[in-house]
């Protein structure tokens, strides 16, 4: 999608216009590193689609916030969305706290009119995108594109037409966790119909935080590729989020993506071990399944030097130095989300000639 | 099909080919819902389905339709999410049926929309709630169901809820709770018509002092013609021509006809003599109310039953808030001549024959409703401009005025 990305009017840019230079100028960066300013560089044709930030439920909880001048009680904002090259994210609309809510469905309901509204107030920042074009439309047009999901699996109510709801309220992806139809023993017979309905509509499984048996049966079953919005390599870091080598390779095979998040809990509490992460997955999966996961505003603990969206050119420089090619960091940052949206986009057109909406229900299916 | 018209007939069918009936109410999807689990397949409106139905395409047709509010209705005894997923499952079904049968039907949102349909030749297909619980005191709930394309919501069903009293059920709140106020007040925000059928007519009045948006009654009729706690008392309808809203008018005779409401209640109390709840459908209760019926003959409501509703709801309101609201697949009993949606005609005809011009039946049938849909949307914009969207909770509300009124 470079292409799309050329006539982008960069930072740099905007900044030749502006002959008077400033004696209040700030400090200069740090002497001159030729990795860093690649990484900025390549940044600005290939952006960070950021594949996991809680942004939302975290702004539910501030009396008041500004996200255009900045906003320092989070650590996201606009201009350090645009300072770190950031050109899409992924607002998840879980809420905070391990305890499910008592009403799953309205509370993602309140998530998706809370995103809504928070997109609408920036519009010189943010831009809704429901697809893979839209996510590169709001770039064209300088903005950040914003995906809703992933949202839990719960927030579907059992009911594929629920599910649909959702689709048709914007939501991309849905973390296959935490239900009946999918919990430690797999998918139920229900599970693999929403499965197949999210194929029909489009919708990313998300298979972070689901159990072995239930990624195993989805990547038998789907015809989309899959997410994993924040695993890193369990081989590194034991955390029950990251996922084993078997099934690093196995999302690669689906050419599926598997984004590495800069949390401290999952990688480690140095920048070189969510550069340690993103190397792993790349050879065990390949170059074309990694990518990136912020975590941020989710309260996660990030390694140090990755405090906020702003710090991505520091983790793609140490990236450079390391030996990834241009080519492998687009990919990472934009290349393989972008073909994971459009990869599930073209199945659901498939799909949908060939199956009318499920209406199926959980009870006949799963007594 | 009569050889020949009567002239009445004849006029009315001639107005309604100009000005099609909006009508304000329709239970098919819950019908399809509860016969055949939302396969609509089983149950191809597309072909007669008079044996299982009173709503199919070819009779809405010859019924004059052009528009119909789909009811999104949930049972009022479900609550939380459930009643949440279950709404959002009957917006599916509606949303399907546009799909499948789009030379017939057409999404509508807006009175714009309404009248690109009418043009086309094509039913305009809206929907509304019915009852608070489908948001689960929610406002962001309300919205995501205006965002999904419901442009009504009745404040209650046949149960209170925390917020708004029923017409059905013992004074609660006492009409709306501050909450409840909020609601309306959101609705008017976001486009969403109140709708004030099924509520106490205290929660009518109050519903009325809150809105600046004109409200609707999607199917109620009059208090003062047959007294049932299910129509408009006069003071209420006398309130529209103010408010700009409209009542449309419904046929089931157990609240149009005076007969048929004693007749019901006798019914019920048979029911509830045998240990059984007057809503009862279970085989045992169907054969108590066989048998009560052939001891006691039904009482049969007529098209002059409701005619009779619409001169008064006319009177008293005034002609630019009438309308249509028939509840059809929502009901058991009809009137005569209004058995399914094809009937529409027959009680045009009784209201020609009473002398309604055709400028008044073209209010009655399309203009009405559609201008209250448009002012709602211009209310909205209006609103928007002034105020973001209210997260108001009902703890925050309710919970706060109980505290205000303990310390007075």
């Amino acid at each position: 999608m470079a292409e799309l990305q050329e006539e982008l009017i960069t930072a740099a840019e905007t900044g030749e216009l502006d002959e008077l230079s400033s004696p209040t100028e700030e400090a200069p960066e740090p002497p001159a590193d030729d990795a860093l300013t690649r990484a900025r560089a390549l940044l600005t044709h290939h952006p960070v689609a950021d594949g996991y930030c809680g942004l939302p439920a975290t702004l539910r909880t501030l009396p008041w916030y500004d996200l255009e001048l900045g906003e320092t009680s989070v650590d996201t904002d606009i201009p350090r969305l645009r300072d770190g090259g950031v050109g899409a994210l992924l607002w998840t609309l879980r809420l905070p706290g391990a305890a499910a809510p008592e009403h799953p469905v309205t509370a993602v309901l309140e998530q998706l009119d809370l995103a809504r509204h928070v997109v609408a107030e920036y519009p010189e920042g943010l831009r809704l995108a429901r697809s893979a074009s839209e996510a590169c439309d709001a770039r064209a047009y300088g903005r950040v594109a914003v995906l809703m999901g992933p949202a839990p699996a719960s927030a579907a109510g059992d009911s594929l037409a629920t599910l649909r709801a959702l689709y048709a309220l914007g939501v991309r992806l849905l973390t296959l966790s935490g239900t009946s139809w999918a919990g430690e023993a797999g998918l139920t017979r229900f599970g693999e119909e929403v499965v197949r309905e999210m194929n029909r509509l489009g919708v990313l499984a998300d298979l972070t935080g689901a159990s072995a048996r239930t990624a195993r049966r989805v990547l038998e079953i789907t015809k989309a590729p899959v997410i994993l919005t924040h695993s890193g390599a369990h081989a590194l870091n034991g955390h029950p989020d990251n996922v084993p080598d078997d099934l690093l390779a196995e999302v690669g095979a689906n050419t599926g993506v598997c984004l590495v998040p800069c949390s401290a809990e999952h990688t480690g509490p140095a920048l070189g071990d969510v550069a340690d992460h993103l190397d792993h997955v790349r050879r065990v999966a390949g170059a074309r399944a990694v990518g990136l996961a912020g975590t941020y505003d989710t309260g996660a603990v990030h390694p140090e030097g990755l405090a906020d969206v702003s710090r991505y050119p520091y983790l793609l420089a140490e990236l450079i130095e390391r030996g990834w090619t241009e080519t492998e960091l687009a990919l990472l940052t934009w290349g393989n989300v972008q073909r994971v949206l459009q990869g599930t986009e073209f199945a659901a057109r498939a799909a949908a000639l060939r199956r009318p909406p499920s209406t199926a229900r959980i009870e006949p299916l799963d007594a | 099909m009569a050889t020949s018209l009567s002239p009445a007939l004849e006029r009315a069918r001639a107005v309604l080919a100009d000005f099609p009936v909006v009508d304000g109410h329709n239970d098919l999807p819950w019908a399809l819902r509860e016969q055949v689990a939302y396969d609509i397949d089983a149950r191809d409106i597309a072909v007669d389905q008079s044996a299982h139905l009173h709503t199919d395409l070819a009779r809405l047709r010859a019924g004059g339709v052009g528009a119909q509010f789909w009811s999104v209705y949930v049972r009022s005894d479900m609550a939380g999410d459930v009643a949440v997923s279950a709404t959002l499952e009957q917006i599916d079904c509606v949303q399907q049926l546009i799909e499948r049968y789009p030379d017939t039907l057409r999404r509508a949102l807006t009175a714009a929309d309404m009248e690109t349909a009418r043009a086309e030749g094509r039913i305009a297909s809206l929907m509304g709630a019915e009852g608070g619980h489908s948001i689960n005191n929610s406002l962001a709930t309300l919205r995501a169901l205006h965002a999904l394309g419901v442009r009504y919501m009745t404040l209650t069903h046949n149960d209170n809820i925390a917020w708004a009293d029923s017409a059905t059920d013992d004074p609660g709140v006492g009409g709306l709770s501050p909450f409840g106020h909020e609601v309306v007040r959101e609705m008017n925000r976001t486009g969403m018509l109140v709708d004030l059928s099924h509520v106490a007519a205290t929660t009518m009045r109050a519903a009325l002092d809150t809105s600046v948006a004109p409200v609707i009654f999607s199917h109620s009729s009059s208090r003062a013609v047959c007294d049932h706690p299910r129509n408009i008392p006069d003071d209420v309808l006398e309130r529209l021509s103010a408010n700009g809203g409209v009542a449309m008018a419904t046929f089931v005779p157990k609240f149009v006809l005076q007969a048929a409401v004693d007749w019901t209640a006798a019914a019920d109390d048979n029911l509830r003599a045998h240990g059984l709840h007057h809503l009862d459908t279970s085989p045992e209760a169907m054969k108590l109310h066989r048998a009560f019926e052939e001891a006691h003959p039904r009482p049969v409501a007529t098209v002059s039953t409701v005619a009779d509703h619409l001169d008064h709801m006319r009177e008293v309101a005034g002609i630019d808030h009438v309308g249509i609201g028939g509840d059809y697949d929502g009901t058991a009993f009809l009137p005569e001549g209004l058995g399914d949606v094809s009937g529409y005609p027959n009680l045009i005809a009784e209201l020609v024959d009473r002398g309604w011009s055709d400028a008044d039946l073209a209010k009655l049938t399309w203009r009405n409703a559609v201008r209250v849909l448009g002012a709602a949307e211009d209310v909205a914009r209006d609103e928007q401009s002034r105020r973001g969207p209210s997260n108001a909770t009902l703890a925050q509300l309710d919970q706060q005025d109980q505290l205000d009124r303990l310390s007075d």
